[in-house]
């Protein structure tokens, strides 16, 4: 095979396939785009508006004085921020034991934590709706957090024990000679060693709850304390074909933040990610 | 489950309780323990348990019985829903390995030869991947809407070409949902892919271009051999993920029409959620569990042995 025209051959059917994908990938963002940013007049010309005549910021300003967008918006903020916060607490310390301890059943553990991951939300929401309901949780930011937290950790664990692994042991054995204990090699040399990696996990599981959908419509009752996922479908309820540019714009406007932060932090996510799975 | 402590690194005598107590595992891996005891491991064996009784989600009287087992595997709507699950779950393993293959093989390929829009194009299929499943859903309704509004049957119409019954139809509006979740799950595989296409032994490819090998010999000589387990793998999250997949589903099609596209985790959620049958739901959730651990269990018995420490 003659290398150079093969090279160009391959190079161009790259080029094509890139292309492909990425129109497959980008236009339905952009297209949603188009259709937030229409009147209504406009919605009605489908595609042959893909760039809009009359382009109008009017749908975000209509969506967001909507009186309880806000509070969704903020709902969700709260709440997966929340969740990311406490996965790290639950999850930190083991990923260290998991990292520096030997002790029987730790492999078997570690598989188990992986097989919880592999458990629909769907299956363990039945019997935690009436836990909830007995315990009076419901309709609470607590009740849902703590699931969140629950559905977050095992992922954690993992991607987290890999980053404390990447941390030399000499540095601990060090700290302890010099007099540390555990609880302080922990604090002074893991956590701030394994600051990327806290990053990327916290990252995630932001982004993670803030996509829930089925924690909180059914921990939740009261519209005032639903969060975007919930709220975005009931807004979509109320829509009709003659209002779908209000409803592209509260979905824009649900799915901007969770692009941003992982965008912002895009090399340290894929970093922890592809680095658990190949040593997995 | 239950970590036996036996400490073999840490300090021999430790003097204050604080020491001990830091020293052995238990501890730190404590909150893990309750966390995913309180929210997994009760209510999943709590799901077992009602699918012995008659629960609904209002009444608080309940018997042990086995009806509701013997009631919702002989449902007359089961074998559709299965079907549709089969469907939409091989559909989405298969497209989502495929193409996030093809995706990250492309990707490695345009960073080594410095090709413009590699990384334009690694983003944007990232991008999908942290679309929340209802927005997901929301979003192809646009494109796939047989409404004025609808992208594709408008695109049709500009090329005058006959427009697609995409939601409506039973027989396509599978294939439609399908198409929207390998959107949305091919960064996935994609990821998984380009870690394991980088941890490849760059000897072996100048091994085979000595021997003379083609590009696609390569491929298939070298590549995909050494991605087995990684294939394996990501067939395995996969599939878990897509069994478990409804938001999507509820945004864009609502499981219709008809049941042309209610999978089994839709069907729960409305058992449960819609219809208060607390007892029926469990049955189909344990069934679910099956479904995933089972396929889990085929695909690892499918990974070589050396993989396992």
């Amino acid at each position: 095979m003659s290398g150079r025209t093969g090279t160009r051959l391959g190079d161009a059917m790259s080029y094509l396939f890139m292309l492909v994908m990425f129109v497959f990938f980008a236009g339905p963002l952009t297209y949603l785009l188009s259709m937030a940013l229409r009147d209504k007049r406009e919605v009605y010309r489908g595609a042959a508006r893909y760039i809009p005549d009359n382009p109008t910021i009017q749908n975000f300003i209509t969506v967001l004085n909507n009186s309880y967008f806000p509070i969704y918006l903020w709902n969700g903020l709260k709440l997966a921020a929340l969740s990311g916060l406490g996965v790290l607490i639950v999850a930190l310390p083991a990923a260290y034991a998991f990292s520096r301890f030997q002790f029987r059943g730790k492999g078997l553990s570690m598989m188990g934590l992986l097989l919880f991951q592999m458990i629909s939300p769907l299956v363990i929401m039945v019997p935690l709706y009436r836990y909830m309901n007995r315990l009076g949780l419901l309709d609470t930011h607590f009740a849902v957090v703590m699931v969140y937290i629950a559905l977050g950790v095992p992922l954690a664990t993992w991607l987290l024990k890999s980053t404390v692994d990447g941390i030399p042991r000499s540095l601990d054995e060090a700290a302890m000679i010099d007099g540390c204990n555990r609880f302080s090699v922990f604090w002074r040399i893991i956590l701030p060693l394994s600051a990327p990696g806290i990053a990327s996990v916290f990252i995630i599981t932001v982004i993670a709850g803030w996509s829930q959908f089925l924690v909180p419509f059914l921990l939740l009752t009261k519209n005032d304390l639903m969060p975007i996922g919930v709220g975005i479908f009931n807004f979509r309820g109320m829509q009709t074909d003659s209002s779908i540019q209000l409803l592209a714009a509260a979905c824009l406007i649900s799915v901007v933040p969770a692009i941003v932060a992982f965008l912002s932090l895009q090399r340290l996510i894929l970093g922890a990610m592809t680095s658990g799975a190949v040593k997995g | 489950m239950s970590p036996i402590a036996i400490e073999a690194d840490s300090p021999p005598q430790s003097r204050t309780f604080m020491r001990r107590f830091a020293g052995a595992p238990l501890p730190w891996i404590m909150p893990v323990i309750v966390v995913i005891g309180i929210f997994y491991l009760y209510p999943v064996i709590d799901v077992f348990r009602l699918s012995f009784t008659n629960a609904t989600l209002i009444g608080e009287n309940q018997q042990y019985t086995f009806g509701s087992i013997a009631n919702a595997l002989s449902s007359p709507q089961l074998p559709d829903i299965l079907w549709a699950t089969l469907i939409f779950v091989g559909g989405s393993v298969i497209g989502q390995q495929i193409l996030g293959l093809a995706v990250a093989v492309t990707v490695i390929r345009g960073e080594k030869r410095g090709l413009f829009g590699t990384t334009i194009l690694r983003t944007t299929a990232l991008v999908a991947w942290v679309v929340p499943g209802i927005a997901g859903g929301i979003i192809w309704q646009m494109l796939f809407s047989e409404a004025p509004y609808g992208a594709l049957n408008s695109i049709l119409r500009l090329m005058h070409m006959p427009t697609v019954a995409w939601l409506s139809d039973p027989a396509m509006a599978p294939w439609s949902t399908l198409i929207s979740n390998i959107w949305r799950g091919t960064a996935f595989s994609m990821v998984v892919m380009y870690a394991a296409l980088k941890s490849i032994d760059p000897s072996l490819y100048e091994a085979a271009e000595v021997d003379g090998a083609t590009a696609s010999q390569q491929f298939f000589f070298v590549t995909l051999p050494q991605l087995r387990a990684a294939i394996l793998v990501n067939m395995i999250l996969i599939t878990i993920q897509t069994v478990n997949t409804f938001d999507a589903i509820i945004t864009l099609t609502g499981g219709g029409p008809g049941r042309a596209t209610e999978v089994i985790s839709l069907y729960v959620f409305n058992i449960v959620f819609r219809n208060y049958d607390l007892s029926g739901g469990s049955v189909l959730s344990v069934l679910m569990l099956i479904i995933s651990l089972g396929l889990a269990f085929v695909y690892a018995s499918f990974l070589p042995k050396e993989e396992e420490q």
